[in-house]
């Protein structure tokens, strides 16, 4: 009656005592001293990222605990309860945080969210009750997270805890205050430790995603919330703005306007909100960012169209590929090292890979016969890209770097373009017209778990997903 | 659905008038007996370069799935183009690269911007100055019928002439 019987994948948890930590990410048992010591440091740094949060973590024994999650593995079975509250307007703030960490925790797909057992509590004593991890056990829980709220001189007070319950250990306890504008902020605070804790990796929440919509009645950049709430429109200009593209760091977006007659680059300090256009004869088409301090993108003015690597002040760096034809939608490994695109050199268009230092090229699409939109996964194992299919659908597939491992993702909704990889390189975001017009869906990396992000109206498209964290 | 009738009847005029030469098509403006009326009015010319969006003087170009290159036709067409370009000296023009619906966006704008270049550079080996014609790619963003099937793609992959 493990988590295993109650879960349709397979699911490890390393269970490591405190003498024998791992590197979060770390996928094999196999230990050295090496290992060993950069999980110490990885240990460290976790410890830090926690206490730096202003809210203050209020215990210890975070990280003794890693549960590794396997590659395409099955769902992390959690209880969350929903916090304790005394008070009306506590009660009210309790409702809410339920709602947001739920939601939250849902949206990324890695958990299984299971309705808390009747028995949660030992009342054997009634003023002190006690978590009943058997009970726990029983319905297939492996995490247990809950907690309390109170109203401290006005503020929301939120006291997290978590178990991890085959063990009745506890793997997390930390306190997150703000004001009762910041219900949504707060309730995503706990949900980033947790995923973070569970998986080593930098988790979703606190990321944005930037699309262009057409719902003014011409095509402008918006950005949304990771989980589509809070739509921002970010232009206003009235002509075409096409395939935003957040910077590494998030202080840039590029993206190619119309405003001057023709398609330009230009690239917006978001500190300041002053924006660099790239003009020149001929168009500047789809930028993508090498590190975050360049900009690759496609050029015309020297009569073909190829891609070139241009300065934050707009000037050219570096001319990259040379080739009859077109070359275009530039994405990067996350050394930067390596680049993959689109380029018709060979008649159709298909995806190439370039490695920066030497030049050297190499094709790496060979099934399909149109396909485009490359995105590197910020982890930088796969590729994601769209194939036009002989059946009238584009579809997206993931492929690895050397051209093998090639995932179909979707199919049969019509046409599914322009993916774009979360932070922690799980999901997917992307453009589906497969309820008619183009929106903008989200999907697990593994094509589980479509849905779409937003409603809003007019089509939304080309969405980016940053790598940052507000 | 009236669209859809006036664009039929548009499509079995072109299909029509498929049969005569080029050349015949590019210099029979002034003949409207044939013209569906639409809410821009009649065209003024007919034939491959003209239609509801083209109404002239310079006609426009219509390419193949995926292609920049010229037909036999297109080629006429721009013929034609530099004939009234070089007996109108004082006028410019801006050739707009425009392709179907279908494809990736992103790789479409570079499409249409080859489009236009390669219709550019055919009036330059003509003698049209170079510094006479800009040239913008819109990709599929502004599709001349908004249709989703071959007749009204065929009619979105073009080479857009406007006089200034």
């Amino acid at each position: 009656m493990g988590a295993s019987s109650f879960l349709s994948g397979c699911f490890t948890i390393a269970l490591v005592p405190g003498f024998l930590q791992f590197p979060p990410i770390l996928k094999r048992y196999g230990v050295h001293m090496r290992s060993m010591r950069k999980a110490v440091y990885g240990l460290v740094l976790l410890f830090l990222c926690l206490v730096s949060i202003p809210a203050g973590l209020s215990a210890a024994e975070t990280g003794e605990y890693i549960a590794i999650r396997k590659e395409g593995s099955g769902k992390i079975a959690i209880v969350l309860q929903k916090p304790d509250a005394r008070g009306k307007r506590e009660t009210g703030w309790a409702q809410n945080l339920d709602t947001v960490i739920h939601d939250g925790l849902s949206f990324t797909g890695l958990f299984s969210i299971l309705p808390a057992p009747l028995n949660i509590f030992d009342t054997t004593d009634p003023k002190n009750p006690v978590l009943n991890f058997g009970a726990l056990n029983s319905v297939g829980s492996e995490i247990y997270a809950g907690g309390a709220v109170t109203r401290q001189s006005g503020a929301v007070v939120l006291d997290m805890t978590v178990y991890e319950t085959l063990s009745a250990r506890q793997i997390l306890k930390k306190t997150y205050t703000g004001s009762e504008e910041q219900i949504r902020s707060i309730g995503q605070a706990f949900c980033a430790d947790l995923v973070e804790l569970l998986t080593g990796k930098k988790s979703v929440f606190g990321t944005r995603i930037a699309f262009v919509s057409s719902k003014t009645g011409s095509k402008e950049l918006y950005e949304c919330d990771f989980d589509g709430q809070n739509v921002v429109q970010m232009t206003s200009s009235r002509s075409i703005s096409l395939t935003p593209a957040y910077s590494p760091d998030g202080r840039y977006i590029a993206w190619t306007d119309f405003t001057l007659g023709r398609p330009n680059l230009f690239i917006r300090n978001r500190a300041d909100n002053t924006s660099v256009a790239a003009s020149r004869n001929g168009v500047s088409i789809d930028p993508g960012w090498r590190n975050g301090s360049e900009v690759a993108t496609t050029l015309s003015f020297e009569g073909d169209q190829e891609i070139y690597l241009v300065r934050l002040d707009g000037s050219i760096a570096q001319r990259v590929t040379r080739s009859r034809g077109i070359d275009v939608s530039p994405t990067f490994s996350p050394d930067g090292s390596r680049m993959a695109f689109v380029s018709s050199r060979n008649g159709l268009p298909q995806i190439f890979v370039q490695e920066m230092g030497s030049g050297a090229v190499k094709r790496l699409t060979f099934s399909g016969r149109y396909n485009t939109q490359p995105s590197w996964s910020p982890l930088g194992d796969k590729i994601a890209y769209t194939t036009w299919e002989n059946s009238g659908e584009i579809n997206i597939f993931v492929i690895k770097p050397d051209g093998t491992g090639l995932v179909k993702l979707t199919s049969r909704s019509r046409e599914n373009e322009s993916p774009s990889w979360s932070p922690d390189g799980d999901m997917i975001v992307f453009t589906s017209n497969r309820d008619g017009r183009k929106k903008i869906f989200v999907m697990n990396a593994t094509g589980e778990n479509q849905r779409p992000l937003l409603q809003m109206d007019g089509e939304q498209m080309q969405p980016s997903w940053s790598l940052f964290r507000k | 659905m009236k669209k859809e009738i006036i664009n039929g009847v548009l499509v079995l005029a072109l299909i029509a008038t498929a049969g005569c030469s080029s050349s015949d098509k590019a210099t029979s403006g002034g003949s409207m007996a044939e013209q569906p009326v639409t809410s821009t009015g009649p065209a003024i010319k007919t034939g491959y370069g003209f239609d509801q969006w083209q109404q002239g003087p310079l006609g426009d170009v219509f390419y193949d799935f995926d292609s920049a290159d010229l037909s036999p036709e297109a080629e006429q067409q721009l013929k034609d183009n530099a004939a009234w370009l070089e007996s109108n000296p004082r006028n410019n023009t801006t050739i707009e690269g425009h392709c179907d619906s279908r494809g990736t966006s992103e790789y479409n704008i570079a499409l249409g911007d080859r489009r236009s270049s390669t219709a550019r550079e055919y009036l330059v080996r003509l003698g049209i100055s170079p510094s006479r014609m800009q040239t913008v790619s819109f990709g599929e963003e502004r599709p001349f019928d908004s249709g989703e099937n071959e007749d009204a793609w065929s009619k979105n992959r073009r080479a857009h002439f406007i006089v200034k």
